[in-house]
Formats: structure tokens, C-alpha cells, sequence
């Protein structure tokens, strides 16, 4: 069973080289941003470099771990969307190309059924693609940090303790396995949809996809004067329950900053229990699911020919 | 039980096209059946019935499962060729090779790679850099390597040259068919497979015209090529189909014996595109 789903996921990866292809991309562009930063951040601000990597003068030990971890999320927001983007475009594709190159006719000349095949790539874009997107975070972050202390020990700084003392990586990447894994089944009823659309429409899915959610939100508003459809759908984008409030003025309360662990961590932001026990989350898991079946429904039952 | 395939008043419509009307028959095992059909007979849909991709109304039975419920199961036993072009354009040979592998309980891959040597198909090639012919040999390869009861080949060797084509049927037969396999082909260059089918069915407008063993043909129909008096009296046994050819009249029977026909001229046994053409005209008559 697993062996056959991990044949199937496989089968994705080859297809969909996107899926590497395009965190590689944005891990090699943050790492080039880096570079460049440090090389001329010299004269551009000192008082920078010195607070973040290395200054005896102003920065404590918490100031140094909360601008590396600053520096660790900066890129964050950029994965995720490069993560959302690949997710739409995979999913659309799926069950859409191989209707138009005809080679769904070989995929089911194969011992494989509908369901399994739909559910496949369901699994690929709840799992596979987040888990290649944060191997790209990791890596990013791994080198990031490598490059920072060269350029620490170049100024004449202790990176074993000015860095690699002072960041927070395990915080750092549990929080971002987190966000990343609970972000895709936050969205997991577009996923359902485009999977849908993926394997229902005869042309443009992209379009297909994107114009009901665009059209019913006007619809509703000019004859019901309402907006629950808009609400539902778009609000999701901004609504995900997962973190708890942080309190800036607790951190900006006084002139000088005064930080603690708790504040810096990442994970202290993230309240798992309040995504799992969100009647929103457990909703869209049900849409999600319903719109996987079918797309099941609509690939066994459809005849192109 | 002998019948790989069971066929009990199958019919599938679109609408209101009937696009299989009514149809029953049995596929025996260590058979190879030649599907004959015009565009648009219903030969694809019958196929797709009975490889469990489209539902259809009536009893239909293959290898002891119901086609389109048990797909899985079903696909265990059966290989399909649907047409040359449906592998992947993107995929790897030898990435192909690790899906089947994988997917698939029967396929031995030593046996496919063993295939392959025979052919200029490289395993690090993809299947958008391989010529037609090439891409029908990768597929054949394959489908030879799964330990399967029935292979169902539609329209196989379609836009495939005449070396392509005589050396897939001459690899299939050579190196794949025996008494425990059962080959279900269609194709519209019906004379380069008839010297190898064990059995004919003719079908037109979802109907089957004629379903009969290759030897039986030459019992039930005689061509008679005559002029003059001897075309006389052969029309007046009613042939079925009659052309010109050469200044003679040829003339098709069914069911007259060929003593009944001894002297009136040239006897011979038909072509089956000859016989198949006789057939559907004498259907839309």
C-alpha cells in the first residue's frame, strides 16, 4: 500500500520538476541577496552589522537572537508564497494534462484506480511539495548561516558564539514545519477544487478555476447584497487560526527594547491546539475532501473520446 | 471454462447514438480475435467496455470480473495498446520501467530491459526524444514483459511504417503469444494481421456483422471469378456482394458449396477485407 502510494508520489516528482526547481531557485536568490548584503553592507550600516553579528556595544545576547531570527523569517514569507503558487499550478495540471496528451489512456492501462491516482495527488500537494519547499528553507537557512560566519570571523568575531551560540534553529524549523504543513491544510479545500477543475474542464483551468470564485462574490453582491461567499472563500486566505497575538507593545514598551526567550521564539507565536480544535479547520478538511471525491468521480466516469 | 471474455446483450449509448447495440459474444482463451470495424462502428467503445473504462448497460465478463467495478483486479491480467502516442512525453525510459515495476505484480523488468537491448531505445532517453516507431517498440517492450491473459491492441501500429509494422506483429507472435494467452486486436490494415488471427469479428453500427473462426471462413464463403454464362448462373445462386474486376465479375458467397460453383470459373477463397467490405454493404442494404 504505502509502496504503491510512494510509486504514485514518485511518478509526480518526475512529471512536475516545478516542485524543486522552484524553491531551489528562491533558496540560491536569498543566499545571493545575503551575499550581497554582507559584502556591502560595510559602509552601508554599521550599526547594523555590529548589532546583528558581532557589536559589544548595544546588542545583548536576546537583541543578537532576535535579529537572526528576523533574518531567518525575512525569507520565510517568500517560500510560502513561491509554496501557494506551486500548489495551484501542480494541482490544476494534474488531472488536466494527461487528458490532453492522451497519456491517461497508458495510466490506466496500469493496475491503478481513480482513487488512488486522485488521492495521490492529493498527498503530493499536502505533503510532498511543502516537505521539498522546507528542505529549501533549511538549506537556505544552513547557508545563510555558514556564509554569515565566514564574513563574522573575516570582521574578527566568534561565530561559534555571535552566531551559531545565538540562533534558534530548532525553534526556528519546528515553526516553520508547522506553518508550512498547517498552511496547506488551511487551504486544502482550494486544493480540492483545483483538482476538481483540474480533471472536469476541456480547456484553460487556470481560467476555469479562478472565474466562479471571482464571478459568485459579484453575483451574490449585486442580487442578495451579501457577501458570505467572498467571506468564505477569500477571507480564508487571511484567517488561518494558528498563531497567538504577539504583544509588540510588550516588546516596545520601554525606550530600549527588553526581550525574553519567550518573545523570541517562533514557536511560542504558534498555537497548534487552537488550529486543530478550529471548527473552521475541520470545514474546510470536509470541503477538501468532498471535492477530492469528485474529482475521483468526474476522472472514472468522464469520456473524452 | 474456457471464455476469457462474455458478452451478454452489451449495449452503450451517447445519447441517442447507439454506439453498441445489443451485442453478445465470447472470447475463447489462446485465441487472437481481429475487431473489424469501419469509423465509428463502435469498435473503440466495445474495447473501452471491455477494458472497464466506460460503464455499459447488459452482462459483461472478463477474466471473471465486471470491468468497470473491478478495474484493478482486472488490470492485473490485461495489457491495452490504445494507440502509439498515449505514453508520456515527459517520462524517462528507465523511470518508466521503475513505475511499471513498482505498479505492477506481473511486469518483470529483466525481461523488459532484455526487450529493449533489441532495440535503439536508450534507457536514459526520454519519450519525447524517440521517433514513432521507437515509442511503439518502448510500449511493446513493456506490455511483453507483464505475465498477462489478455492484451487488447487498438489501432497498434497506426502511422507506424511498413517495417515497424510487420516487425511489431512479428515480436508479438514470436515472442509473446502462446496457448495460455489471448490476443483482442483491431486495426484497419486488415490484410497485414489476417494470416495471424485465429478468429474475425466484423462490426458495424454497434452490431456485429459476422463472428467466426478464420477456418470456418473458407467452409461458409467462396469467391467465384466468371464471365459470361458462368457469371449468369453464379448470380442467379444470389452472392451476396459482386464487383468488376479485370472485365470478370467477382462474386461472394455464403453458404453455397463449392461443388455448386465447380466449372463456372475461378474459385478462391476470399480476403477478409474483401469479405468484410461484402459484409457492410450488404448491412446497409
Amino acid at each position: 500500500m504505502i509502496k504503491h502510494y510512494a510509486a504514485l508520489i514518485k511518478r509526480e516528482f518526475w512529471e512536475h520538476r516545478s516542485m524543486w526547481v522552484t524553491p531551489a531557485a528562491i533558496a540560491s536568490i536569498v543566499v545571493l541577496g545575503t551575499l550581497t548584503t554582507l559584502m556591502f553592507a560595510g559602509d552601508f550600516a554599521k550599526e547594523l552589522d555590529l548589532a546583528i553579528f558581532g557589536a559589544q556595544n548595544i546588542a545583548g545576547d536576546m537583541e543578537r537572537k532576535a535579529m537572526l531570527t528576523g533574518f531567518f523569517v525575512m525569507s520565510s514569507p517568500l517560500f510560502l508564497l513561491a509554496l501557494m503558487i506551486l500548489i495551484v499550478f501542480y494541482t490544476l495540471d494534474s488531472l488536466y494534462a494527461e487528458r490532453k496528451d492522451k497519456s491517461i489512456l497508458f495510466w490506466r492501462s496500469l493496475p491503478v484506480t481513480d482513487a488512488e491516482t486522485v488521492i495521490s495527488k492529493l498527498l503530493t500537494a499536502l505533503i510532498l511539495v511543502p516537505t521539498i519547499t522546507l528542505a529549501a528553507v533549511f538549506a537556505t537557512h544552513v547557508i545563510n548561516l555558514i556564509v554569515t560566519s565566514i564574513w563574522v570571523s573575516m570582521k574578527g568575531g566568534d561565530a561559534s558564539v555571535l552566531i551559531w551560540g545565538s540562533v534558534s534553529l530548532l525553534d526556528n524549523w519546528f515553526a516553520a514545519i508547522i506553518v508550512m504543513y498547517s498552511a496547506c491544510i488551511w487551504m486544502s479545500p482550494f486544493i480540492g477544487w483545483f483538482l476538481f477543475v483540474s480533471g472536469y474542464t476541456k480547456r484553460a483551468p487556470l481560467l476555469m478555476a479562478f472565474l466562479p470564485l471571482i464571478l459568485i462574490p459579484m453575483v451574490e453582491g449585486i442580487f442578495l447584497r451579501s457577501a458570505h461567499f467572498a467571506e468564505a472563500v477569500w477571507g480564508r486566505l487571511a484567517q488561518i487560526p494558528l498563531f497567538s497575538g504577539i504583544d509588540i507593545e510588550a516588546i516596545f514598551d520601554d525606550d530600549r527594547p527588553h526581550l525574553n526567550e519567550e518573545m523570541i521564539s517562533l514557536l511560542s507565536t504558534i498555537d497548534l491546539g487552537k488550529f486543530v480544535t478550529s471548527i473552521d479547520t475541520w470545514i474546510g478538511i470536509v470541503v477538501c475532501g468532498l471535492l477530492t471525491t469528485a474529482a475521483i468521480y468526474v476522472r472514472r466516469y468522464r469520456d473524452d473520446s | 471454462m474456457t471464455s476469457l471474455v462474455n458478452a451478454r446483450n452489451v449495449s452503450k449509448h451517447f445519447g441517442s447514438v447507439r454506439a453498441v447495440d445489443n451485442v453478445s459474444f465470447e472470447i475463447e482463451k489462446g485465441r487472437i480475435l481481429g475487431l473489424i470495424g469501419p469509423n465509428g462502428a463502435g469498435k473503440t467503445t466495445l474495447l473501452k467496455a471491455v477494458l472497464g473504462l466506460t460503464d455499459c448497460d447488459g452482462d459483461l465478463s472478463v477474466l471473471g470480473f465486471d470491468p468497470f467495478r473491478q478495474r484493478k483486479q482486472l488490470m492485473q491480467n490485461i495489457c491495452f495498446i490504445a494507440d502509439v502516442a498515449v505514453l508520456p512525453r515527459w517520462i524517462k525510459v528507465s523511470q518508466l520501467l521503475d513505475y511499471v515495476a513498482a505498479i505492477h505484480p506481473n511486469f518483470s523488468r529483466p525481461r523488459a530491459e532484455e526487450l529493449l537491448k533489441q532495440t535503439k531505445v536508450l534507457p536514459g532517453a526520454k519519450v519525447r526524444e524517440l521517433s514513432k516507431g521507437m515509442v511503439t517498440q518502448l510500449h511493446l517492450s513493456i506490455i511483453m514483459a507483464i505475465d498477462a491473459k489478455l492484451l487488447v491492441l487498438d489501432e497498434p501500429t497506426l502511422g507506424l511504417d511498413i517495417l515497424f509494422r510487420k516487425e511489431f506483429y512479428a515480436n508479438l507472435l514470436n515472442d509473446y503469444f502462446d496457448e495460455d494467452r489471448t490476443i483482442l486486436i483491431t486495426t484497419h490494415q486488415v490484410e497485414e494481421i489476417e494470416n495471424l488471427l485465429t478468429d474475425i469479428m466484423f462490426i458495424n453500427d454497434g452490431k456485429i456483422l459476422l463472428d467466426a473462426s478464420m477456418d470456418s471462413l473458407s467452409d461458409r464463403y467462396v469467391e467465384l471469378m466468371a464471365t459470361g454464362e458462368g457469371a449468369q448462373k453464379g448470380r442467379g445462386l444470389g452472392p451476396i456482394a459482386e464487383s468488376e474486376m479485370f472485365g470478370k465479375s467477382v462474386m461472394l458467397f455464403e453458404g453455397v458449396s463449392r461443388e455448386h460453383l465447380e466449372g463456372l470459373g475461378e474459385i478462391r477463397i476470399p480476403s477478409v477485407a474483401d469479405l468484410f467490405v461484402a459484409k457492410i454493404k450488404e448491412a446497409r442494404k
